[in-house]
């Protein structure tokens, strides 16, 4: 055997993340360092940016962002952790036909699905209202374009992301181990908190961090449902980058998103052999 | 003396499964203090009994009595009985302390007072009281079953149920540890029901036996009753290697009808006859000319496989006796009538 | 035995809700789709199907196809060629690395989208280059080909490599136990891999906004349109739009099958 091919097989994905992925945050984290409103990267660093960042006020739309997606998460855990427990425990040709039709609209473009969402809600001759006026004659408001709108969309779409990492952390909880803590005197509120979640923790863990990434940047559920309700980091950023010109200022944004990506992601992945559940 | 009810009572006590009974009407008194063991091959039902009697599934039919109690739908959880399974199920994300303690942290007993009876217990299951902030996955395979026992005792229960927990266990540590439970039993004084498919692992801790088989017990008794007196066929069976040989009636006098040997005194149908049994030379009253077809050294004894006209027998003889025979060779075998275990199917 | 009853029943209610309400807005596309009036007035006083024949004569309904399927060919071939290899260090050697590698290979996958698609477009604006389709399929590649990595990797895992050195072993040179043993057993991995890429490239909303310049695929402008105007066009394309997705993911499932029959039976 020569030496491992490892390294060389790694060698060209390697090289496409350092140009594409890891190259355009340097660029970032540069460009926030520059004088407002440059175009140019010289090496006149300085924190300007950032303070006025806090200044200027664009410390709310990230504090939206931020509610938005712990909010979604917290819901989407709620509403996931009994769907995979159920699923899980009746294991078969039918929850795998119900775990398909979850996953099918994964891949339908969200914008698609949310324009669904938006016509659903619309109110007057929206479907849902209009179907309640025709059969029952009954006028119903709406909630569209309100920060709610925005929440329900968010928890709509990354609904299946917390799911699916949740089924694999749910398998992970071996069925003599809830028997056992019955056994011993566990009620269901203690099975759930001594056995269930620490030992399906690592699905927990991936699904939550996954569903609360993505809500961090999410704007599309803000700019369909959301109306002028809310304003998230995301088209603050863009509007930065876009309409004022000031891609300083966008990069300074920017980089503190991934300041808080990196803040959660780093610690679970150190914590979490992903190779196991992989694996199963 | 005063007439205390059994510690456990079942009284036709079924399992349905769509229309397979996995256990069929069992009944039977287990006494207080007794050590109880359900043998049975895999799929006798043996396990859905003792799930049924721990309360982790609900019977189809019959009752349940703990100490006069019914308890026949009480879930696990409020049951005063504990079971080490089979896969000991130990929480592997929680320290020995912690799964020692699991049941003690239930019932809300203040942390000192749990910790100190574990430390009591720890030294009841005897392991070292450093073990006790140990992960349960940095224990070796015996080290872990005495944890599954001690977090069993932990809940002080009533009854400790064992649902074949030394089953995956190579044969010496599951020699001493079957010795350390006999002891266990002895100290605390709790009863014990015990599941297991060795014939052979009963026999060295119970105070009563149950044969099981499709859902039914087929006999009870002390290890001595059902040694001796198997009740059947499929009894004899489980002890391990046994001779059965028919009685046939056809020519009037009883004959076993392979060997063509008269049957005098016939007991039943068939005759039960040990490997130990059967012994060279014609010493015994009842004697054959048989050829050695195989010879399996044992250690201290010695395995002859023997066809006898139109029998095959086996034959144990040992290593101190000084007959010492080849494959192929012939031989006289004999046996005593007094040895003879009659059984009617 | 009742009570469980009930709870069968609560949890067969709970599912059902739930994929209703995953269902409900695809559903009330297709509705506002059957519709010819200017503005949504639900129940439509006339369903029909104008809008699809309007969809139909529109160049921009091909053009908006035509540059999805573009970026996704485009992304399925990146993410196969770079996903495979990188399946193989990912989880076929053992090699110093692996596990940094590992770990920073999921980078992507935790990280909010739109967010990569801005700061790609800083950066390429930064030197100068125009957004356009080929810079979509570069930021759809870049979240895209660590999931086919991954997809890859859960067959590799259970590839028993003892293959090799088997086929090694009967003769077999390099390149010939990588296509006679390893490609064929990878394959199913790889192809799941490609309608992956193909379904997350072509559905992709976040990376493409702001990364497609004047070529905007479909999600990007269902997305410009029903932020601005309504009209029974913007439904009906996007079911064209994801009838076509799906068309062509069944069309590749089939040739599959059809080419692994064919290709067994000549050498059975």
């Amino acid at each position: 055997m020569r030496r491992n091919p490892g390294l060389w097989y790694a060698v060209p994905l390697t090289l496409f993340m350092l140009a594409f992925f890891m190259a355009p945050m340097v660029v970032v984290g540069w460009y926030s360092l520059m004088p407002a409103r440059s175009f140019d990267l010289t090496t006149e660093f300085s924190l300007h940016n950032y303070r006025a960042a806090f200044a200027e006020g664009y410390d709310r739309p990230l504090m939206w962002s931020l509610i938005g997606a712990a909010l979604t998460t917290v819901i989407a855990g709620l509403l996931a952790w009994p769907t995979a427990k159920i699923l899980h425990r009746h294991a078969g040709r039918w929850a795998s036909l119900v775990t398909a039709l979850i996953a099918l609209p994964v891949f339908i473009s969200e914008s698609v699905r949310l324009f669904g969402l938006s016509v659903f809600l619309m109110p007057g001759g929206g479907i849902l209202a209009g179907t309640m006026n025709a059969l029952f004659d009954v006028q119903i408001g709406t909630f569209l374009n309100t920060r709610f709108a925005a929440l329900v969309g968010m928890v709509y779409i990354h609904f299946p992301f917390m799911l699916f990492p949740l089924l694999l952390g749910v398998a992970m909880i071996p069925t003599d181990r809830v028997e056992a803590a019955r056994d011993l005197g566990a009620g269901r509120w203690a099975v759930l908190r001594e056995v269930e979640l620490p030992l399906a923790a690592p699905g927990l863990l991936i699904g939550g961090l996954l569903t609360f990434v993505l809500c961090l940047g999410a704007n599309a559920e803000a700019a369909i449902l959301g109306g002028r309700a809310v304003t998230v980091i995301t088209a603050a950023i863009e509007q930065r980058f876009n309409y004022a010109q000031d891609w300083p200022m966008g990069a300074a944004l920017t980089v503190l998103v991934i300041a808080v990506t990196a803040l959660l992601v780093f610690p679970v992945l150190r914590r979490i052999d992903l190779n196991r559940i992989i694996r199963r | 003396m005063t007439t205390s009810p059994p510690a456990l009572s079942l009284t036709g006590l079924t399992k349905r499964f769509g229309t397979l009974s996995a256990v069929d009407g069992v009944s039977i008194d287990i006494a207080e203090g007794e050590f109880f063991t359900i043998v049975g091959p895999s799929g006798s039902g043996k396990s859905t009994l003792v799930r049924l009697l721990a309360g982790l599934d609900t019977p189809s039919a019959g009752t349940l009595h703990l100490r006069g109690r019914d308890i026949t739908n009480t879930p696990a959880n409020q049951r005063p009985t504990a079971m080490v399974f089979q896969s000991l199920a130990l929480f592997d994300h929680r320290s020995v302390g912690q799964n020692i303690e699991f049941a003690m942290k239930m019932k809300g007993v203040a942390p000192d007072a749990r910790r100190s009876r574990a430390m009591e217990l720890l030294r009841l299951v005897r392991l070292p009281e450093d073990f006790y902030a140990r992960p349960v996955t940095q224990c070796s395979g015996g080290e872990r079953q005495r944890v599954a026992l001690a977090r069993a005792l932990g809940s002080d229960p009533e009854i400790l149920f064992f649902d074949e927990p030394l089953s995956a266990i190579d044969y010496r540590l599951r020699k001493t540890l079957e010795v350390e439970l006999k002891e266990l039993h002895q100290r605390t004084g709790k009863t014990f029901i015990y599941i297991t498919h060795s014939l052979e692992e009963a026999m060295v801790m119970s105070d009563r036996i149950a044969i099981m088989r499709m859902g039914k017990f087929v006999q009870v008794g002390t290890p001595d009753e059902i040694y001796r007196r198997p009740a059947n066929r499929f009894v004899a069976g489980f002890m391990g290697e046994v001779n059965i040989l028919a009685v046939s009636q056809s020519s009037g006098a009883p004959v076993f009808a392979d060997l063509d040997l008269p049957a005098a005194d016939a007991g039943g149908a068939y005759a039960v006859l040990r490997p130990e049994s059967l012994v060279p030379g014609d010493g015994k009253a009842l004697a054959f000319d048989a050829l050695v077809t195989q010879k399996l050294m044992l250690g201290s004894r010695t395995q002859y496989h023997l066809r006898a006209g139109d029998a095959a027998l086996i034959a144990e003889v040992g290593a101190a006796t000084a007959a010492d025979l080849s494959i192929g060779q012939s031989a006289r075998f004999g046996f005593s009538p007094a040895d003879i275990a009659w059984v009617n199917d | 035995m009742t009570a469980g009853r009930h709870v069968l029943w609560l949890k067969v209610l709970w599912v059902c809700t739930l994929l209703a309400a995953l269902y409900m807005p695809i559903v009330s596309v297709l509705l506002a789709s059957l519709a010819n009036s200017r503005y949504m007035r639900f129940p439509h006083k006339v369903w029909t199907l104008d809008a699809y024949r309007a969809a139909a004569a529109d160049y921009t309904t091909v053009s908006l196809h035509l540059i999805s399927l573009q970026i996704a060919v485009f992304v399925v071939l990146i993410s196969v060629v770079l996903g495979t290899l990188g399946a193989m260090a990912y989880a076929r050697y053992d090699w110093r690395g692996r596990s940094l590698f590992q770990k920073l290979l999921v980078l992507p996958i935790f990280f909010p989208q739109p967010v990569l698609g801005l700061a790609l477009l800083l950066s390429m604006s930064a030197i100068g280059i125009v957004p356009s389709w080929k810079t979509t399929v570069v930021a759809h590649a870049v979240w895209i080909v660590p999931i086919v990595t991954l997809v890859i990797s859960i067959r590799l895992f259970g590839y028993d490599v003892a293959q090799e050195e088997a086929a090694s072993d009967l003769g077999a040179s390099r390149w010939q136990v990588i296509r006679e043993v390893t490609l064929p057993a990878l394959w199913p991995g790889i192809f799941s891999g490609a309608l992956f890429a193909f379904l997350l490239s072509w559905s992709n909303l976040p990376l493409s906004v702001y990364t497609s310049g004047a070529d905007t695929p479909l999600p990007g402008w269902l997305f410009s349109r029903t932020a601005t105007n309504y009209s029974p066009l913007v439904p009906a394309i996007a079911v064209i739009g994801t009838f076509v997705s799906g068309f062509i993911v069944l069309a590749l499932v089939i040739l599959q099958r059809v080419v692994a029959s064919v290709s067994r039976q000549r050498t059975g």
